[in-house]
């Protein structure tokens, strides 16, 4: 199978500099989470519980500032073939450390002192872009939980096949490509997590981090947008509590 | 729908969203002009590069420019901004009526969970004890704490201060609150409650509620103790109250023989009491409805107030089975109803 | 997570309202009502079939079947165990290692009850061959000390949505040694449960208080009660296995017939109202959105 036609297409039929489709929700564990977002980049879906912030086992304590935990649950069935990891799968613990290490960047955690914000990360299905997606409902959850955050981060991967730069890849161009995955502060340029697991060519890799960084710009723009609209609803009932006096 | 069981689907009110629509959504908002005056700021917004503001919650500065940090709505109270964000734990204030639970006995103080970010403490002096609001706490006090306030019991105080990172203080010195018993409790998002005078309210059907201002909500059997002197006996009191319940008269003379210097410390331990009053049938079926509405118009998003949970109680009575308010469904029309009355009272 | 603290007077209100001789629960639910469900099913492309179900405490399950090729042991002489053995029950409870004591009871009956209820003659490809099917369940989030019913009705539904490919190759495989070959089309995909004569069995946790029983215990409930019983519903009957278990630490009062019989009773009558609610979620695709 070619991954990149003479024609200009991918193999699901995008082009190169195209996303796949992303579908997010925020607030979608109302009562057992403070914060819960469900997060969709083609088939890879991912669901993310917060609780916090809220009182810590001793051990947990920190004076200065708020912990963060972040847990990964990768699902047996989430992959093609059924795969169930064990409790200490060094490839989960590794991804963790990375978005637990973004996260402490990102999250005003000075904010919150003797604290802990626990987050937990069920992935459902995988269709590569597993971290990006990842970062992308814990930013999400982060939000809805109404946590003091610097700014959003959003992410996604990029690749290099023969020369030609790709955007968002699925998995079976990140099994064949080598790739990127980056994420990006807001609007800005700035990157506050970027895992290479293969080598890129070095003359390619300001053009891909430059393509991937305009993904995560459109990504961040589609998660605003369906915060803004759960906002408006939210306000509009806050409207009816406070505008009317007994 | 039966009686049994009923599955919904997951609602999806927006099942086109796709990416295009989102587009559309985004365009939209920005063109039209804010219906309620209540835009929504979000994480790494920029809200104003004029140094005159203060810098309250839900924000930062940064480079001469104040952002949001949460999303949520502008707050402009004399030169204090701050962003008050959509949704996040209970936030004490001095002062507030609050719902809580014991989650640790430690030397001198407990801690309570009230849903906020920490845990709050009281501290043994900031409870009354039996035998008296004015004597001396004493070391054999620090050793029975537990058998005043234990892991696990619920009491309503108040916010007495706040310390530095944000926790609270609580305190227990008013006959109003302490220990909480004959009832039931109820849990809400914190951000449904509106900061009243009172929340402490007395419902039709001899109900009392306690709607804590961090959400927690404690529906009992009115008791009608406060307006009595505390020093007298409890037993005199029992009798007028079980007149509710028809067989639920729990006076027994026996008990009654309390020499009078020892009445005083005998009443007071009651206020630490883990014992019901005799509750009827009929009050317990009140309390369960009471829930129930509750928990309709906290589906519905709708602030809770005493008004509001009366005017879902009548609009409830339709359905003679209180546990069908269950059904999402009911729970919106009842969420309606109480809308509608309002709005026909203006 | 899972453990409630309630205050003695909590208790003993909620205690007293369970078991008076006309009970009310503190939802005001009939003792053989269920809290209001959101489920949906087939979400999961990767997989056979798939279902979500929440409670209205949140509490959530989500449930896969996925079905494997598999080659059978030919000189094995148990047959029966090897037909069993095409089922494989694996649990994740959120907050619970899986290799806790809780988790492993509750894989064990369900995986026992499933094996007589499921149609194993239909995994069976060819001679050699056979469709291992992997049921993998999740739990979210849970309040309950023994979530049995929720994962029941999970599994349920993804049982009842799982299709397998339709097989094409026709060689016997006796003489001929050949891997089986399906068909790409998804449409031509046979369902498990499609014209069995089979149902998936429901497991249902019964809250036994005094000489009251009550379906579908919430937490608080549970932890009140002194005894729990769990019975199997399939195809209209009640069938193994039955057993006590413990909802609250205080569990010490033994159980007596009458109170299984009137929990036996209960099951049968609302057993064909679970499964027909749950079949209606199963066979209406309107809405493929998980959350």
């Amino acid at each position: 199978m070619e991954l990149y036609s003479p024609e200009g297409l991918r193999v699901d039929g995008r082009r190169w500099n195209e996303l796949r489709r992303f579908y997010c929700r925020i607030n979608t564990h109302p009562i057992v989470a403070d914060g819960s977002a469900y997060v969709e980049a083609g088939n890879t879906k991912i669901v993310c519980l917060l609780n916090g912030p809220h009182e810590p086992t001793r051990s947990q304590m920190n004076t200065q500032r708020g912990s963060l935990d972040i847990k990964l649950h990768v699902s047996p069935f989430s992959t093609t073939e059924r795969r169930k990891s064990t409790r200490n799968d060094r490839r989960i613990q590794e991804l963790s450390t990375i978005l637990k290490n973004t996260f402490e960047q990102v999250v005003i955690l000075k904010n919150y002192p003797r604290t802990i914000i626990e987050v937990d990360v069920r992935v459902l299905a995988q269709d590569g872009g597993l971290l990006a997606s990842c970062c992308n409902a814990i930013t999400l959850a982060l939000v809805d939980a109404g946590i003091a955050l610097y700014d959003y981060v959003s992410a996604v991967s990029a690749g290099v096949f023969d020369n030609q730069i790709l955007l968002d890849l699925n998995r079976l161009e990140e099994q064949d490509l080598s790739s990127v995955t980056i994420g990006v502060v807001g609007k800005t340029k700035k990157l506050s997590l970027v895992l290479s697991e293969t080598r890129l060519p070095q003359d390619r890799l300001a053009k891909v981090f430059e393509v991937a960084v305009n993904g995560c710009h459109q990504l961040k723009e589609q998660m605003d947008a369906q915060v803004a609209k759960k906002g408006r609803e939210k306000a509009i009932t806050e409207g009816l509590k406070t505008n009317w006096v007994p | 729908m039966t009686e049994i069981i009923s599955i919904r689907k997951p609602l999806n009110p927006d099942a086109d969203s796709d990416v295009e629509s989102s587009d559309e959504e985004m365009l939209e908002a920005s063109l039209a002009p804010k219906n309620n005056n209540q835009s929504i700021v979000t994480p790494g917004e920029l809200i104003t590069e004029d140094p005159i503001w203060m810098r309250g919650h839900g924000t930062y500065y940064l480079d001469e420019r104040t952002y949001s940090s949460v999303a949520g709505t502008i707050s402009k109270v004399n030169k204090l901004l701050s962003v008050l964000p959509l949704r996040g734990r209970y936030q004490p204030e001095t002062g507030d009526h609050v719902v809580g639970r014991i989650t640790e006995v430690g030397p001198k103080r407990w801690k309570v969970d009230i849903g906020a970010r920490q845990d709050a403490v009281l501290m043994l002096g900031s409870v009354n004890l039996p035998g008296g609001v004015l004597r001396r706490k004493s070391e054999s006090d620090e050793l029975q704490m537990r058998n005043f306030l234990k892991e696990g019991d619920l009491l309503n105080a108040e916010v007495q201060s706040i310390f530095q990172d944000g926790s609270a203080s609580l305190h227990t010195r008013s006959l109003k609150y302490g220990k909480l018993r004959n009832g039931y409790f109820v849990k809400v998002p914190s951000s449904l409650i509106i900061r009243q005078k009172n929340h402490l309210h007395e419902l039709p059907g001899s109900i009392t509620i306690i709607i804590g201002v961090n959400g927690y909500i404690w529906i009992s059997k009115t008791l009608y103790q406060k307006s009595l002197s505390s020093t007298t006996g409890n037993n005199a009191l029992d009798s007028t109250v079980s007149s509710a319940g028809a067989k639920g008269n729990s006076y027994t003379p026996g008990q009654g023989s309390v020499s009078i210097t020892r009445l005083e410390e005998e009443s007071s331990w009651e206020i630490y009491s883990d014992k019901n009053e005799p509750i009827s049938v009929a009050t317990k079926d009140t309390i369960a409805r009471y829930a129930n509405c509750v928990k309709a118009l906290a589906k519905c998003d709708i602030g809770i107030t005493e008004t509001r949970i009366v005017a879902a109680y009548e609009a409830s009575m339709v359905y003679e089975n209180a546990g069908l308010l269950l059904d999402e469904e009911t729970m919106r029309s009842i969420g309606e109803d109480v809308l509608n009355r309002e709005r026909m009272r203006g | 997570m899972f453990k409630i603290a309630l205050s003695p007077a909590e208790r003993s209100y909620l205690h007293e309202s369970l078991s008076c001789s006309s009970p009310i629960r503190p939802d005001a639910r009939l003792y053989k009502q269920f809290r209001p469900l959101e489920a949906t099913c087939s979400f999961l492309p990767g997989s056979n079939g798939s279902a979500r179900i929440r409670m209205a405490d949140g509490a959530e399950c989500l449930a896969s079947v996925k079905a494997k090729v598999v080659s059978l042991q030919l000189n094995n002489a148990d047959a029966t165990q090897q037909l069993q053995n095409l089922i494989e029950v694996d649990l994740d409870i959120n907050g619970i290692r899986d290799d806790s004591n809780l988790s492993s009871t509750i894989a064990s009956s369900l995986k026992g009850s499933l094996v007589k209820h499921v149609p194993l003659d239909k995994l069976r490809l060819t001679h050699r061959y056979a469709f291992k099917l992997f049921i993998d369940i999740v739990v979210l989030s849970h309040s309950s000390v023994y979530p049995l019913t929720l994962l029941s009705l999970a599994t349920y539904m993804a049982l009842k949505s799982t299709k397998l490919p339709l097989l094409t190759s026709t060689v016997d495989d006796r003489e001929i040694e050949e891997q089986p070959m399906f068909s790409d089309d998804w449409e031509s995909s046979i369902a498990l449960f499609g014209d069995s004569s089979l149902s998936p069995p429901l497991l249902f946790v019964v809250a036994v208080v005094n000489d009251n029983i009550f379906i579908d215990p919430s937490p608080e409930e549970e932890s009140v009660s002194e005894n729990g019983i769990c019975l199997t519903y399939a195809n209209g009957k009640i069938i193994s296995p039955l057993q006590t278990i413990s909802l609250s630490p205080k569990d010490n009062t033994g159980i007596n017939a009458a109170q299984i019989l009137k929990a036996h009773a209960l099951v049968k009558e609302i057993g064909p109202l679970v499964t027909k609610s749950l079949d209606e979620i199963v066979s209406d695709d309107s809405v493929k959105t998980i959350f």
